[in-house]
């Protein structure tokens, strides 16, 4: 579906992308970690604040009340802060991949098993096409795992209700293994393609979606010496391929 | 005899005393902890290759008690185990170095398979280290 001269153009975008990340995560980690520890400390103070002002209570003041309910709503806040922060920590966390043989079809049906239930909740129909000759490949298993289920999820949240996921896995042409994964949903729009794999890049209303889940992917296919494609049409659809090379010395992108 | 140690950690007793007895049944080490915050006390004590956790528990959930684990002991792999498809937590647990994620009711053979290849993992792991 993707013409011949947008390669060159991936090449480059890749390079830059994966140093954009690096240079992300360090910098994001650095600040979380420094956040942290005054976020405790509020933490602390504010639940400080909880014991003295439950010491008082009883007095039935209106005031009193109102100093509860604000308290209350820091250390809350706070809590979201703190999950932000660990998000942040977790993305920043890279792991070395781990080389093991992996059976590709197995790992998705066993991740596909685990969104299914939830996407048959709400009519989105999950369409199998397995290469049942695929041969083994030499991967990371665990995290390949992450990334089959971040994408389901997100094609399942891109379809929200009725329609059909296809999860199609075959031999790609340079001894490498394709897995496509393809929705019925809303599609991306074009000026946003460029930016889905961006840390922090997210459509969705604040507090619901971090914006890191496709950035991690695209930081642990390339680790694997993958690649990711993508191909969307508004009001139809999306459908992305996920490129592996069968042994563990091929690399698809000698950079990766 | 396999050569791998297995701590299991679920809340629910009748679960736990059943694979526990069926694993020990097929010669395999191993220990069963029925809440996160006994299992952590029991890795500061305890060598433990393959940790099997349940997801959803009272007190420390699973999530939680993975976070604490991979901090202690990193090299250590963990099967998540979870009651239903609960997708949010299954990203989460991948994201935080889980090995894998299994849906209850598992085969026994079909576990111990994962077992196994998390502990390949674990000696490759330990070998680059």
């Amino acid at each position: 579906m993707d013409a011949p001269e947008k390669k060159d153009w991936l090449l480059d975008e890749r390079l830059l992308q994966s140093q954009k990340l690096a240079a992300i995560g360090e910098l994001s980690a650095g600040i979380a970690h420094e956040i942290n520890n005054p976020l405790a400390i509020i933490r602390q103070e504010a639940e400080w604040m909880q014991l003295l002002l439950k010491k008082l209570g009883g007095r039935d003041h209106k005031e009193l009340e109102e100093l509860q309910g604000s308290v209350h709503q820091i250390v809350q806040q706070v809590d979201r802060c703190t999950e932000i922060t660990r998000n942040l920590l977790d993305f920043a966390r890279k792991r070395d991949p781990v080389i093991q043989a992996v059976e590709v079809n197995r790992i998705i049906e066993n991740m596909t098993m685990l969104v299914e239930k939830e996407a048959k909740h709400k009519n989105i129909t999950i369409v199998r096409h397995y290469d049942e000759t695929l041969p083994m490949i030499y991967s990371d298993a665990p995290q390949l795992r992450q990334v089959i289920l971040n994408f389901l999820t997100n094609a399942t949240h891109a379809i929200g209700k009725d329609g059909v996921v296809t999860i199609t896995t075959r031999l790609s042409h340079d001894d490498a293994v394709d897995i496509v994964i393809s929705d019925t949903g809303c599609g991306i729009p074009a000026d946003h393609l460029s930016k889905i794999f961006d840390p922090f890049f997210t459509t969705k209303p604040p507090g619901q979606g971090t914006g890191l889940g496709l950035s991690i992917c695209h930081g642990i296919i390339l680790r694997l010496g993958g690649r990711i494609t993508v191909d969307s049409q508004l009001g139809q659809g999306t459908e992305f391929t996920i490129t592996l090379p069968r042994s563990r010395e091929s690399e698809l992108f000698a950079h990766a | 005899m396999e050569k791998f140690k297995i701590l299991v950690v679920d809340d629910e007793q009748d679960f736990l005393e059943t694979i526990l007895k069926r694993l020990k049944a097929r010669k395999i080490e191993v220990t069963g902890m029925e809440s996160g915050y006994k299992a952590l006390e029991f890795v500061d004590t305890h060598d433990v290759d393959v940790i099997i956790l349940d997801v959803k528990m009272p007190g420390m959930d699973g999530i939680e008690t993975l976070r604490e684990i991979k901090k202690k002991k990193p090299l250590a792999e963990v099967i998540m185990l979870t009651g239903h498809a609960s997708v949010e937590s299954g990203i989460q647990g991948m994201q935080l170095g889980a090995f894998d994620y299994v849906m209850k009711p598992v085969a026994l053979d079909e576990l111990l398979e994962k077992v196994r290849q998390a502990y390949d993992r674990k000696v490759i792991q330990e070998g680059k280290a």
